[in-house]
């Protein structure tokens, strides 16, 4: 208890867990790239790599937020980019269905972030887990409803 | 289980941020993990000799490889456990160099960052499972349809190494459009001078089956093995008999449009399709000759000097082939004009289509190649308007890249033909793409009877007049209304997709693009496949282009065949592919429409999807899809997830 007191005290020791779902082609080499310049960036993200963000089943996400993460990134390739035609595109489908899911739940919206890294794009990368970073760490934990209360 | 981790310090660039001694205690702590190895380079021949002799004696379970990127090394580690006699799909690579320890700027949050993704991966490589490469036995030979500039070239190469084409074109003569162009841009070389020899090595081949009259009926099967139903009309002459001499054609009482000359002549019922076409046989229009109406006429059969040549027998057929690859090469069309009824095309006299002017220019054409006005005149000026129909949002939306060069040419023959008679180019835009367009830009700007306008939309222009002069008026760029007099008036249509190209992506469900061209698997990097399997594009029915970029299309679609489907070899099948549990689903179809390509068929009977894992490309867009969870993808599969997810926020 006095631990959860002192964190809320001062939230900037707060390290959110976000995990990012990334595809093969386009953002996960975006964030190999990101390796190869060598720009450090905040160590919260945990990067789960999928063939295609057309992958990316609504449950990992949810399955995500059950499981201890704050936040989720879906980085996909730029619209006419993605590997197999159209899999980004079905995956910000699934994404603005997700955002609804949040609502429901009473969760918030930018705690899942969807956008376009492409390979060439580490410092886009970069600037996408920071930005989240922050974000996240605005916010806070995410707080679960506890089942054995209910 | 046995997991065995095997740590590589990238010399000393990993382990500069991540002290392995540190996070082998950690890494020990997982359950199953057996043992953590490190290695100085685990991609180097000593790094790889030594991991396939460790995983031969250790014989782990699973694998875990800490190192740099998977998309740089899983390739050659799959190849050591294969090497090792483990399945090589056992393995799952932690990306410690890209994203962990060049990223991290504090080495304890580097150190927990990288024992977490050991955890996961060791969590998730616990539910991988073996996967087998399949391969089928595929046919060498190859389907060819369309006998223009991509057609011709994509068979001379696939016949080359050696290999039977099947060539299959509607119409009774190779050689496609430019067949009926006189000259070329942007030289103003000689079209035949170009075609024919590429034609006569066609002809010659005899590992090409030329099937001229003749359309795809049937295609049935898959990339490597296709079943294919060709429907060729008859032609009721022998190209093998006939000798080309012309004899029959004189006598033939009978005559119908020459489509050939887009209708503005006519030809006999048996003629050729156009002089110097081929193969050097002419045909019977069924429907123009007497015999169709039940006479008994036998004149050509009676001026013919070779028996057997004429056959009033030959009926339809269905020719069926098996072929591995098929290369669409079926060409384009162009726009109808008649969309533009201020244009006056099809209602005022000399308004032309600019096929239809090429046939005008041409000696094989329907006045020998001399240009005069209906009321045989020579004309004194000539307006060609471009991008009819191109540019333009309410009819094709892109350029078709061709017109400007064209006209350019116009202009020159004008001037050579009609050294008087004024040219008048009314453009939307101008192009001149390429190290030779530029050149003949200068040229047609150069002719002292040419002049240039631009006009703002085609919806303001219009061609109008009493007698056979034409008033174009039209409003220019910058907004001012202005008129010339036109005795002639050319038209460019915009290059749009044909019917045949049409229903023949129906009948292969090969997928199209949003105008209507076949659709590559990606624009830049693959522009000569479509997007399924076993199936190439080459020419213009991808997209509109000239007769080197075609004949260029054409050579790629070849190398694609060639290396993907070599001659002998068995086809490898991808293990990483969509699968259906069939107890699960509930045949609602769902995955059928978000496949990109068409790897997913239904059967009726049992009310299931079934997945192709040849056609299948892995992207599971499909198994995110399904609502029943009866769709899963091999290596990506749902567990294998949610372990990773739960290992790496653990």
């Amino acid at each position: 208890m006095s631990q959860q007191n002192q964190e809320a005290a001062r939230p900037e020791k707060f390290e959110p867990k976000i995990i990012g779902f990334l595809c093969n082609w386009c953002s996960y080499a975006g964030a190999d790239k990101a390796g190869l310049a060598q720009n450090p960036y905040p160590p919260n993200v945990r990067v789960i790599k999928l063939m295609c963000s057309g992958r990316i089943d609504p449950e990992f996400v949810m399955q995500a937020y059950m499981k201890g993460a704050d936040g989720v990134l879906i980085l996909a390739c730029h619209f006419g980019d993605c590997h197999y035609k159209e899999g980004n595109f079905r995956a910000t489908q699934r994404h603005r269905m997700l955002l609804r899911l949040l609502k429901q739940q009473g969760i918030e919206q930018e705690r899942c972030r969807f956008d376009y890294v492409s390979a060439g794009e580490g410092e886009k990368f970069v600037q996408v887990v920071t930005e989240m970073t922050e974000t996240i760490k605005r916010l806070g934990p995410l707080r679960r409803k506890s089942r054995s209360k209910n | 289980m046995k997991v065995g981790v095997y740590f590589c310090q990238c010399g000393t660039i990993v382990s500069d941020k991540l002290d392995p001694e540190k996070i082998r205690q950690d890494v020990l702590g997982i359950p199953d993990v057996h043992y953590f190895k490190t290695v100085e380079y685990l991609c180097s021949e000593d790094g790889k000799n030594f991991l396939e002799q460790d995983l031969h004696e250790e014989k782990p379970d699973r694998v875990v490889v800490t190192a740099c990127s998977p998309r740089e090394y899983e390739k050659t580690f799959r190849e050591c456990l294969a090497k090792a006699g483990i399945n090589p799909y056992l393995m799952h690579m932690v990306n410690l160099r890209e994203q962990v320890s060049w990223v991290t700027a504090d080495p304890e949050e580097a150190e927990k960052k990288a024992v977490n993704y050991i955890r996961a991966a060791t969590a998730r490589v616990i539910h991988q499972a073996p996967l087998e490469e399949k391969e089928i036995e595929v046919s060498s030979d190859v389907l060819v349809v369309g006998a223009g500039p991509a057609g011709l070239k994509a068979a001379l190469a696939i016949a080359g190494a050696g290999r039977k084409v099947v060539l299959v074109e509607k119409t009774p003569v190779l050689g496609g459009m430019p067949v009926r162009y006189e000259e070329l841009y942007p030289n103003l070389e000689c079209g035949p001078c170009m075609l024919e020899p590429v034609l006569a090595e066609v002809l010659q081949d005899k590992e090409i089956e030329i099937l001229t009259l003749s359309e795809v009926a049937e295609v049935v099967g898959y990339c490597g093995n296709y079943d294919v139903k060709i429907r060729q009309a008859p032609r009721y002459v022998d190209t093998v008999k006939c000798i080309g001499c012309g004899e029959c054609i004189g006598p033939c009482p009978e005559s119908t449009a020459n489509l050939f000359n887009c209708g503005l002549n006519d030809s006999k019922a048996i003629s050729y399709a156009l002089t110097g076409g081929l193969p050097n046989a002419p045909f019977i229009h069924f429907d123009a000759c007497r015999r169709s109406k039940g006479e008994d006429c036998q004149l050509c059969k009676a001026a013919c000097p070779v028996e057997g040549a004429v056959v009033f027998t030959d009926q339809e057929r269905i020719l069926e082939r098996k072929v591995g690859a098929i290369i669409l090469a079926v060409g384009s069309s162009l726009y109808d004009c008649t969309q533009f009824p201020a244009l006056g095309y099809g209602k005022r006299p000399d308004v032309y289509t600019s096929m239809e002017f090429e046939r005008l220019l041409a000696v094989t054409g329907p006045t020998e190649g001399t240009v005069l006005r209906k009321d045989g005149q020579p004309p004194q000026s000539m307006a060609i308007v471009h991008c009819v129909g191109s540019l333009d949002k309410k009819h094709a939306a892109y350029c078709s890249g061709v017109c400007c060069q064209y006209a350019f040419k116009f202009n020159q023959l004008v001037k050579h033909k009609l050294p008087e008679t004024k040219v008048i180019h009314l453009h939307r835009e101008l192009v001149t793409p390429g190290k030779e367009e530029f050149a003949l830009f200068e040229r047609a700007t150069g002719n002292p009877n040419a002049s240039f306008i631009r006009y703002a939309d085609l919806d303001e222009v219009q061609v109008k007049g009493r007698d056979g002069t034409s008033e174009v008026r039209y409003k220019d760029a910058a907004g001012n209304n202005g008129m010339i007099q036109a005795d002639m008036v050319i038209l460019c249509p915009a290059v749009v997709p044909s019917k045949e190209s049409i229903n023949l992506a129906k009948l292969l469900e090969t997928p199209q693009d949003k105008f209507g061209f076949f659709e590559e698997l990606h624009g830049r990097a693959d522009a000569a496949q479509s997007k399924i399997k076993g199936i190439f594009l080459a020419g213009t029915c991808q997209g509109p282009k000239d007769i080197q970029a075609s004949m260029n299309q054409g050579m790629a679609a070849a190398g694609h065949v060639l290396s993907q489907l070599p001659m002998g070899k068995k086809l490898k099948i991808e293990p990483i592919t969509a699968s259906v549990n069939e107890k699960v689903c509930s045949g609602c179809r769902v995955c059928r429409t978000v496949c990109p390509y068409k790897a997913i068929a239904f059967d009726g009977e049992r009310g299931i999807s079934i997945v192709n894992a040849l056609l299948c490309h892995g992207c599971g867009t499909c198994v995110a899809a399904c609502p029943s969870g009866a769709m899963d993808g091999y290596h990506f599969t749902r567990d294998q997830v949610f372990a990773e997810i739960e290992g790496v926020l653990q």
